[in-house]
Order: structure tokens, then C-alpha cells, then sequence
């Protein structure tokens, strides 16, 4: 099992949450271009290393938030803005 | 939103999702009531706003007035449930509604009576059933009386709301109210029954 800390709830299952996905900056629709947009939604970046996620906690406080996690120990961190 | 003040009407009928099934009485101890037909409201307004000022209470922790059977749960960041009688719901919901007009964030109050089930689990046995079906901790230091929590239980998103004094003449026992979607309150009746049997569980249905 693995235990995601939520800022709100404290420390959870994960079965509690949806997994929403990396973080990444969204581009500004008005001045991007095909290939940059294609790139924000689709590509992911994918680390062996600290990346930072958005979570979901459906079963609890129903809050979207952020989280830094190891892919390879999945070892968990707050993000600097998590809320 | 339709003028709920207005309604001179007999009271709306709530009716219980949950069929209790054949009645099993143990010693007293331990009892589970179907509460699905108490008046429930969901309130939804920015955290620190005035008509959280209003509620009285925040996400985690619940309010009751002195001698007040209206019970206020705070269930999440900036979202309220308040339980209370279907006969005061009415007068209820048009002071919630008058809180936030003067709340400059967006406000909504919805009676979700219909929409969910509830029910009591009361015993110093109490926490020990829960802690068959969900992985919170319920000891007092964390969930002590006039504490709330949503979590998983029994794989069931459900409000769990310590709440002794609402006990049947059982102020000195521990009391958690078990809010869920209608449509898994029968499932979720079911796991605490099954949870309870070695507990001495008795069982009572919804009374109106
Ligand atoms: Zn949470």
C-alpha cells in the first residue's frame, strides 16, 4: 500500500485518490503554437527522478492538489504550492 | 432556487434507502439506527468567509447550539453539512440563505435529504466496528467527540461524524453518524451489520 500524504486530510490510502497526472505549465491558448499546445496535453516528461503531480482526493476532501514524488522509490513530498 | 419559505404543506416524506432486514438485538450496547429521513443540507461557501462565520464550524469539527438538535459538520474545505429535522428545514434553509447573500464568494445550499443515508452507530464497541471496515484512526486524540472525517469506509465514500451527545440517552458512549450516497447506503448498512455481529450489534430501522 502506499500512503499519499493530502494537505487537507492527512496521510491516505491511495486507493482514496485519482491519480490526475505531471504537472505541467498550461501555455496561453491565444499565443501558442499547434506543436506546443500537442505538446502540453499529450507529452509527458516522464523522470526517473522528482516530478510533480496532481492528485485527487475523490473518498475525502474532494480537493485537487499538488505532490512531488519519486518515481522510482515512490517516496512523497509536498509540493511548494500544494493547495 | 424554488421560495422553501412558503411551504405550509404536511412535511416532505424522506424514505429510507435502506431495508434493515431481520432485526437482531443484542444486549444494548452496541446499537446501528437508520437516521436516513433526518433533514440534511449541503452547504458549499469559501473557508473563511461570512458564512463560514455563520456556520460556526470548519472542515474537520462540528457545531451544535446548546439544547439545539441542528447539528453542523464541517465535511470539507468550504463545504458544510447540516443536519437537522425535515420539519425545521425550511426556516433553516432561508437563514442559510440570508447568511450568504452578505458572503462575496460563491455560496449554494442544497437539501440533499433524498439524495443520501445516514445512519447511527452508538457502543463503547463502536469505533472497534469502524475499524474493521476503514484505516482512520479513531482513537479520541484523533477523532474525539465533535470530530469528522471522510474516508473510505467499507470501499464507501462516507462522512464519519462523532457525535456522543446525539446518542440516544447515551452521552457517556461513543456515537458516530455514517453519512453516504443513497445509492450505497444499503451496501454500507450491510458491512457495518456484518462488522458488529461479534460486537453484539443491534439493529433498528428507520423510524418515520
Ligand atoms: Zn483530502
Amino acid at each position: 500500500m502506499m500512503l499519499v500524504p493530502c494537505p487537507w486530510c492527512g496521510p491516505r490510502n491511495v486507493a482514496e485518490f485519482r491519480y490526475v497526472g505531471e504537472s505541467s505549465a498550461r501555455p496561453d491558448p491565444a499565443t501558442t503554437s499547434a506543436s506546443d499546445w500537442r505538446t502540453y496535453l499529450y507529452t509527458r516528461r516522464n523522470p526517473c527522478d522528482w516530478i510533480k503531480e496532481t492528485w485527487y482526493h475523490r473518498m475525502g476532501c474532494r480537493q485537487y492538489f499538488g505532490l512531488e514524488r519519486h518515481t522510482m522509490t515512490n517516496r512523497t513530498r509536498p509540493a511548494e504550492s500544494s493547495r | 432556487m424554488s421560495d422553501t419559505s412558503s411551504y405550509s404543506g404536511p412535511a416532505p416524506v424522506a424514505r429510507s434507502p435502506i431495508t434493515p432486514g431481520p432485526t437482531r438485538v443484542g444486549d444494548g450496547a452496541l446499537s446501528l439506527n437508520d437516521e436516513s429521513s433526518v433533514g440534511k443540507l449541503l452547504v458549499h461557501a469559501p473557508v473563511d468567509g461570512p458564512m463560514a462565520g455563520a456556520l460556526g464550524t470548519r472542515f474537520g469539527r462540528t457545531a451544535r447550539e446548546a439544547g439545539d438538535d441542528t447539528l453542523v459538520v464541517g465535511s470539507g474545505p468550504g463545504e458544510w453539512l447540516v443536519v437537522a429535522s425535515v420539519q425545521d428545514l425550511p426556516k433553516l434553509t432561508t437563514w442559510l440563505e440570508q447568511q450568504g447573500e452578505g458572503d462575496p464568494g460563491l455560496v449554494s445550499v442544497v437539501d440533499v435529504t433524498h439524495g443520501r443515508a445516514m445512519m447511527r452507530l452508538t457502543g463503547q464497541a463502536a469505533a472497534d466496528v469502524l475499524a474493521k471496515l476503514t484505516a482512520v484512526d479513531l482513537s479520541d486524540s484523533v477523532v474525539p467527540d465533535g470530530g469528522a472525517f471522510r474516508s473510505s469506509v467499507a470501499r464507501v465514500a462516507t462522512d464519519v461524524i462523532r457525535d456522543d451527545s446525539g446518542g440516544i440517552a447515551t452521552s457517556d458512549r461513543p456515537s458516530y453518524l455514517l453519512h453516504c450516497e443513497r445509492s450505497s447506503g444499503q451496501y454500507l448498512w450491510d458491512a457495518v451489520v456484518d462488522a458488529g455481529g461479534e460486537f453484539g450489534l443491534t439493529t433498528r430501522g428507520a423510524t418515520s
